[in-house]
């Protein structure tokens, strides 16, 4: 075991980390990260998505010694209830969650594509959240709620920037 | 097997000694989306992991005279975003940017992508018909292996790395009037595993093809070059006739098997023809364009 730093939502955090562990399993057993959702665990699904200095990674295929001094965004780092951020404001409105497993995975992708790409295409957000399963419904209204964020931020000519950053 | 420890060298020398003074124990590391994988499911046959992926520089991608040269922690989503690999070896650019999602594609690397050894890696089909080698780093000093014998069946790869690394993955850069393009046949647009891909490279002068390369996967152990296909085209025009003849000839040496994920091997081996053809066809629509 090793004790590792990493920033995660803008904080400075510790915890031990042991060989061959996922990012994954050291965000949620040891800093209580459940935000982060465990799915597949092989890189096909995309809900444990996060943020990884500025790219969106699979956390079950990164292991927790790799990431130390790094910087890791969860779907926390976004926005609160009272003020949410631009695409959990567009993913409530639209409606675009059924169960909800695979909207932090989501909200992070599509965060990840706006950070360098704000005015995304339809097919560039397609792309974008293309490493996202959703079993329940479908993927409509995730797109659409996309395409809403980018409208929010747009009109408020702000960014969909988190305030981490 | 559990991981009982993970080395971050400075240098890829530095990771070689590391290897060496494990002994066969331990396992490079660079993307780990295969290795990892490996882990979780303990079928990992290494206790013991040599992780590169901090070193500094190893991700460039240059042209060194009339080189191109990627380093060995090159990304999908590096090569498949770069505007000199997109001008220059857009076969190369084609092919990362079908390997995975998003996620993977900012982890896996093509050095990984060739050790893995897997008969339809997208990376390695294009980087076999831009005739790649490979530098590679191992305790006695560096070696040169060209791509196409670094195979030694399904997912194995004379690089062994559990002693060596990759340095630097190197190919002629494209002179005018040479062209590269890339194809894919899957079940779904992303997430997906190739049913079957091509590449081709080829070098047009006046109307007559004077060089080309077909790579294929998965029609054998390992991507396949369709030499007879190749043959047939040389010294000729490329014609859509001639084009058609030459895919006809790639689909007659190919061997796909019959596969649970990737469809039958009769029902592959017929569409490797309309591949070959549609790659060539885009190949030699590109040399047209570069000309006008």
């Amino acid at each position: 075991m090793k004790k590792i730093r990493l920033q995660v939502n803008g904080t400075w955090r510790s915890g031990w980390a042991a060989p061959g562990q996922t990012l994954l399993e050291f965000l949620r057993t040891e800093l209580d990260c459940t935000e982060v959702k465990h799915g597949c665990g092989k890189g096909d699904c995309g809900a444990c998505t996060v943020i990884l200095n500025g790219m969106a990674v699979d956390s079950c295929l990164v292991l927790s010694l790799q990431v130390d001094g790094s910087a890791v965004v969860t779907a926390k780092g976004l926005g609160t209830k009272e003020n949410p951020h631009p695409l959990q404001k567009a993913f409530i409105e639209t409606g675009a969650f059924q169960c909800g497993f695979c909207t932090p995975g989501m909200i992070l992708s599509a965060k990840a594509l706006l950070d360098t790409n704000p005015q995304p295409t339809k097919a560039e957000i397609r792309r974008g959240l293309s490493g996202n399963l959703c079993r329940c419904t479908g993927y409509r209204k995730i797109e659409e709620a996309v395409a809403a964020a980018v409208d929010y931020s747009s009109k408020n000519h702000g960014s969909t920037e988190d305030s981490t950053h | 097997m559990q991981i009982r420890d993970h080395l971050f060298p400075s240098s890829l020398v530095e990771a070689v000694e590391m290897l060496h003074a494990e002994g066969g124990k331990a396992r490079l590391i660079a993307g780990g989306t295969d290795l990892i994988r490996e882990i979780r499911d303990q079928t990992n046959e290494f206790e013991v992991l040599v992780d590169i992926s901090h070193i500094p520089g190893l991700d460039r991608i240059e042209k060194k005279g009339e080189l191109i040269c990627l380093g060995p922690l090159v990304t999908m989503a590096k090569a498949e975003s770069s505007a000199m690999l997109k001008q220059d070896a857009p076969a190369l650019a084609e092919a990362c940017s079908w390997v995975g999602g998003p996620q993977i594609r900012n982890r896996a690397t093509l050095a990984g992508n060739i050790v893995s050894a897997q008969p339809a890696a997208d990376g390695a089909i294009a980087l076999l018909a831009l005739d790649a080698r490979l530098k590679i780093l191992g305790r006695l000093g560096e070696r040169t292996l060209m791509l196409a014998e670094s195979y030694a069946g399904v997912g194995r790869s004379h690089i062994d790395s559990s002693a060596e690394v990759i340095s630097s993955i190197e190919w002629i850069a494209q002179h005018p009037g040479e062209v590269s393009a890339f194809r894919r046949m899957t079940k779904r647009k992303a997430l997906a595993l190739p049913q079957l891909n091509c590449a081709v490279w080829m070098s047009q002068t006046g109307n007559q093809c004077t060089a080309i390369r077909i790579a294929l996967g998965p029609v054998a152990e390992s991507p396949f070059r369709a030499r007879q296909a190749e043959a047939f085209l040389l010294g000729k025009p490329l014609s859509l006739e001639n084009l058609a003849a030459c895919a006809a000839a790639a689909c007659k040496e190919a061997q796909p098997r019959d596969s649970v994920l990737r469809g039958s091997g009769r029902y592959r081996k017929q569409i490797v023809a309309v591949i070959v053809r549609e790659t060539l066809e885009q190949a030699a629509n590109r040399l047209e364009g570069s000309q006008a």
